[in-house]
């Protein structure tokens, strides 16, 4: 049974939202009951994956294959490694976690609203499970039209705007990267779409491409990702994108969305095209560290709360972009870590927004002063959550960033200075931010007598805090479990790298 | 196997139920007053069905040169003729709840379709210059009273002109080209002319009249796929004619005038090997082709972009898809056929299904605006559903079936090394996701404009909806049977 | 016997009178005469051919081509007919209510 679990866990979203159309639409109860047990079931169900996930073995696990199209060599394959197990997992966390913030404040088109948002969920773990590129690419359009709605629809003011923008920006990149795969496809004698295939003939040197070649097809499919992570320059969609999303548009953007640009860089741009990789890594760590220093400052004056954590996130993703392109272990670790980070910091940091936005309707930093004697529990987790995305030592942020700095410092010390000036921006911009909202006199009247957290609120916060504080205290829990897929990867890649030199 | 006339008749089934039929529907027309209007349509689809099931079952896997070299009957053309009668069936389903037809008298309607969809038939079968130019100006012919039907309407009196001055010019060019042709060759038959061609070698002919005759016929051919530059009637016609034509206009004839340029190309113009060019050694033909598709695709869709008026966007856009579906003519191969084929039947679901959408909203807000569409979700949701789908399906985001059509476009031109193509190509899906989802814009995330009353779709066009979205929704897990019926229809040409 | 290149020139010649025709004439049943002229040019050329090639499918074409050509006046007729009750005028520049 357990090779269907995958398939569960992904369509179990799709399924939810079918039955959610059969509701009435103004039963409001019984379709946030019926979305939030699905995102429930399909947390639970996923639990199991954590559990069973053999640490010590690096290939896939709970693989299934099914054959779809085989004239073309489609297949439906899925499975997770130590890599994606834990982005699976960030998923069916947060949907929940969302589903439960957008509760009260989503009070318009509310069946559609929970259906889109299961949509994505199917999606986005989809893009994680697929292990055949066809595969991934439809899960990587699908994931588009849900986020695009749920921005245009639900979103603020600009909201129009801001979902065509981001439609835009990933069709393009998108579509670059399937003329990419086809192209791979071809190269590897157009047979198969199926990603472990393909990595395992381009390892035993069946397939062979030039310098040239794999830097093309290299580019291809990182530009789609860095649209999607976003990498400076392509950056320009997201604070767009995230300002204008409801909380939970936010929550899954920041959270999911950013790491599958990310995770396809680790999933298939390093591993298939090595020799490539070394050669562009310069610039993409120069990019990388662009954004770091580059999002900090923005974020630093930026009077809109929301709009500063979306340029955090610039900031943030730089990091991982570099661990990822210091092609060490220290560094792999550490950007996949930063990336379960950033999902639950930043996550969690959309999420205290939307709330203060709740009670307010405003977001604008000077508004706001002295919350913390009005809302004292509110105030707590605001500060551990923003100390943990600052990477304060015993939080998660820290570990994460700790190994990137260290992968990165292995190869090359110039970009890891500037980048550690990114961590001291950080802590700036995160810190003053914080200072200006919480301390001090209550200088706004009708931020006196705000109710606290609500139950639910709590109930929302305080598992992502307790995960942070896990995450910074025992990260050997996580590590050990990417340990030897990430070892696997690099190895097969420097080796790789090493014939493709002769 | 070559077949006298009377022999022929035997499978000849399909075109004559539909003459039959044709002329029943003008008898009843003028002598069942009341009952017209319910017979009329009936018959209509049952000769449809009727020719349908003689082409898909009876004349099965039959291979054969009808009267006496006419007509080819082969997989590629059952294909075809299948295709055209389901657009046919589909088309006629739609246009009965039109209110743009129920102002007129609808009996010729029928008729007329009944004749545009013989002509096509014939089209798709044609081997013989004759045959092909007759059939054509049956099809053209039929359109142009078609475009203009609703006889008080400027617009659609406009459209027509224009039709019929760009089809008679296009068709006047292609005929002087078949002249040419004749001339150097003797013969009206496409293999006749081949092998001409071939046995005197390239050499044997003035290089000059060669590439006149052929730029002149691909005119023709030009103006019945609504390919750059053969294009500038289309936007007009198709947002001059009444809604129902128009939808069948963007396929159906397009789809026959591609079975014939795809006859043409591959069967009179090529190798026998089929994988190389047999004519004209100067002129690099692929590059011709490729120039005229990305011309085609780029034009249609960067002049969609700033329309206002959705049946004039649906125009153009059908144009760019005719720069897809040209990408596949470009490589000579089944793979290169086999995508054109799936391309075209991913596009009739499509395409008849947005514009079935614009005709249900013009019958009860008379308007093709873009701005009118405002709100509309709240006013009908599954239309504003069907309408997503369908706008999704044909930027070619997966899992919608217009992906598969893309896709297998740019299977078959990387597979050639063609990626400068691919990736033109793949751009232009991008600039065409920006209209697209304009449409969705206006009917999703824009405000309404004061209008609330829920809009009526009758349980015959929601009916039909459903009919032409599930094809969208789940091909893309059953796509087997298409790929095979598909791969099975070409292999004509890919064995050449 | 006159050569058969004495034809094809004059056919030549008529065509290209009748493609200039249509574009420089603004007076619909102008227009429909260049197209005539149009066809009749193939007309010739294929009964040229025909005879040289001592082929009777050429001549055959021919015919083929009148009466489509009638049908196409026909039609034709019937549209600017349509359009001159619309718009009482028969220029097609005045046929400009659609434009990009």
């Amino acid at each position: 049974m357990e090779n269907v679990l995958l398939t569960i866990v992904t369509f179990l979203p799709l399924a939810g939202a079918t039955l959610l159309l059969a509701i009435r639409k103004d039963n409001l109860k019984a379709i946030r009951l019926l979305a939030l047990s699905t995102a429930t079931a399909t947390f639970l169900l996923s639990l199991p994956l954590f559990f069973h996930f053999e640490a010590s073995t690096p290939g896939m696990q709970f693989e299934q294959l099914v054959t779809w199209i085989p004239s073309i060599g489609v297949n439906y394959h899925v499975g997770i490694d130590g890599i994606s197990l834990f982005l699976v997992l960030l998923t069916t966390f947060l949907t929940p976690i969302t589903i439960l913030s957008s509760w009260n404040s989503i009070d318009r088109r509310v069946k559609e609203y929970f259906i889109f948002l299961l949509l994505l969920e199917t999606g986005m773990l989809g893009v994680f499970v697929a292990l055949d590129l066809f595969l991934f690419y439809v899960f990587w359009e699908v994931m588009l039209v849900p986020m695009y709605f749920l921005i245009g629809v639900w979103g603020g003011e600009r909201r129009i705007y801001a979902a065509v923008k981001f439609f835009l920006y990933t069709m393009t990149g998108s579509v670059l990267m399937l003329v990419a795969i086809i192209a791979l496809y071809f190269f590897n004698g157009g047979t198969t779409f199926d990603y472990l295939t393909i990595l395992s003939n381009v390892q035993t040197g069946k397939l062979i491409l030039t310098v040239t070649e794999q830097s093309w097809l290299f580019l291809a499919f990182f530009i789609a990702f860095a649209i999607k992570v976003p990498l400076f320059p392509f950056h320009t969609w997201l604070p767009d994108a995230h300002v204008e999303a409801p909380t939970a548009g936010s929550v899954i953007l920041a959270g999911v969305l950013l790491k599958m640009g990310t995770y396809g860089m680790v999933r298939f741009c390093l591993p298939l095209f090595s020799e490539a990789t070394l050669e562009w890594t310069p610039w993409i760590n120069g990019l990388a560290v662009v954004g770091i220093i580059y999002g900090a400052l923005v974020a630093m004056v930026q009077t809109d709360i929301k709009r500063l954590v979306a340029y955090s996130s610039v900031s943030h993703l730089g990091f991982v972009v570099l661990g990822i392109f210091a092609v060490n272990q220290q560094g792999m670790e550490g950007a996949i870590y930063q990336m379960l980070n950033h999902g639950i910091s930043t996550g969690a940091l959309f999420l205290i927004v939307g709330m203060i936005y709740d009670r307010r309707h405003t977001r604008l930093i000077q508004e706001f002063g002295g919350l913390a004697t009005s809302l004292p529990v509110f105030s707590t987790f605001f500060m551990i959550v923003t100390l943990s995305s600052i990477g304060l030592p015993l939080l998660n942020g820290f570990v994460g960033e700790f190994l990137v700095l260290l992968g990165a410092f292995k190869a090359n010390v110039t970009y890891t200075v500037f980048a550690t000036s990114g961590i001291i921006l950080s802590a700036v911009y995160m810190l003053w931010m914080y200072q200006r909202v919480v301390f001090g006199e209550v200088t706004n009247e009708r931020n006196k007598g705000l109710p606290d957290l609500s139950l639910r609120e709590k109930f929302i916060l305080v598992p992502m805090t307790l995960l942070i504080i896990w995450m910074g205290v025992y990260s050997q829990t996580f590590l050990r479990k990417m340990d030897s897929s990430v070892s696997q990867l690099l190895s097969r890649f420097q080796s790789t790298a090493v014939v493709l030199k002769k | 196997m070559l077949m006298d006339n009377l022999q022929s008749l035997r499978y000849f089934y399909p075109e004559l139920t539909l003459i039959v039929a044709m002329l029943v529907v003008v008898i009843v027309d003028i002598s069942f007053n009341r009952l017209r209007n319910v017979l009329n349509p009936l018959l209509t689809i049952a000769a449809l069905l009727i020719a349908a099931y003689f082409t898909a079952y009876v004349n099965h896997g039959q291979e054969a040169n009808l009267f006496l070299g006419m007509l080819a009957l082969d997989s590629f053309a059952q294909f075809f003729k299948l295709f055209l009668l389901l657009a046919a069936l589909l088309v006629v389903l739609g246009s009965l709840h039109s209110e743009e037809l129920l102002q007129v008298h609808q009996g010729e309607f029928f008729a007329l379709l009944l004749a545009v969809t013989l002509g096509m038939l014939l089209m798709a079968n044609s081997i013989n210059l004759a045959i092909l130019y007759l059939s054509l100006e049956l099809v053209s012919l039929t359109s142009y009273i078609m475009v203009g039907y609703l006889k008080g309407d400027r617009l659609s009196n406009e459209a027509s002109l224009k039709y019929i001055l760009f089809g008679a010019i296009s068709t006047g060019s292609m005929l002087y080209g078949f002249s040419l042709i004749y001339g150097m060759t003797g013969s009206l038959n496409l293999y006749t002319i081949r092998d001409a061609f071939l046995s005197q070698g390239v050499q044997g002919f003035d290089q000059f009249t060669i590439l006149l005759a052929l730029v002149l016929t691909l005119a023709g051919f030009g103006f019945k796929t609504a390919a750059v530059p053969f294009h500038f009637w289309c936007p007009d016609v198709y947002a001059g004619a009444p809604t129902p034509v128009t939808a069948f206009l963007s396929v159906a004839p397009k789809a026959a005038g591609f079975a014939i340029l795809v006859r043409f190309l591959f069967s009179g113009m090529t190798q026998t090997s089929g994988s190389e060019w047999g004519l004209v050694n100067g002129i690099n033909w692929p590059l011709v082709l490729i120039g005229i598709s990305v011309l085609t695709m780029t034009l249609g869709n960067i002049a969609a972009l700033t329309q206002n008026n959705l049946k004039r966007m649906l125009a153009y856009s059908s144009i760019a898809h005719a720069g897809y579906i040209l990408m596949g003519s470009v490589v000579l191969t089944g793979e290169g056929l086999k995508s054109m084929l799936i391309y075209m039947f991913v596009y009739l679901f499509m395409n008849l299904g947005a514009f079935l959408v614009v005709t249900i909203i013009y019958n009860s807000d008379r308007s093709f605006e873009i701005g009118d569409y405002h709100g509309m979700f709240k006013r009908a949701p599954f239309l504003t559903f069907a309408m997503g789908v369908f706008m999704l399906s044909l930027t070619g985001i997966p899992p919608f079936a217009g992906f598969l059509g893309k896709l297998y476009v740019f299977l078959a031109v990387i597979e050639k090394g063609l990626f400068w193509f691919a990736v033109v190509g793949t751009l232009n899906a991008a600039v065409a996701a920006f209209y697209y989802m304009r449409v969705i814009k206006a009917m999703v995330l824009e405000e309404g404009n004061g209008k609330t009353a829920p809009l009526h779709v009758s349980f015959l066009n929601q009916a039909l909806l459903v009919a032409l979205l599930i094809p969208n929704l789940i091909l893309v897990v059953f796509w087997n049977p298409i790929e095979r019926w598909t791969a099975s229809s070409v292999k004509l040409f890919s064995g050449l | 016997m006159i050569p058969i290149s004495y034809y094809l020139l004059l056919s030549a010649i008529l065509f290209s009178i009748g493609v200039f025709g249509t574009m420089i004439k603004r007076n619909m049943v102008t227009i429909f005469m260049c197209i005539e002229l149009m066809l009749n040019a193939v007309n010739l050329s294929f009964v040229a051919f025909a005879r040289y090639h001592s082929l009777i499918d050429g001549q055959v074409f021919v015919f083929f081509v009148m009466a489509v050509a009638a049908a196409e006046a026909a039609v034709g007729l019937g549209i600017i007919v349509a359009l001159f009750r619309n718009r009482q005028t028969l220029n097609v520049d005045e046929a400009d209510l659609m434009k990009w």
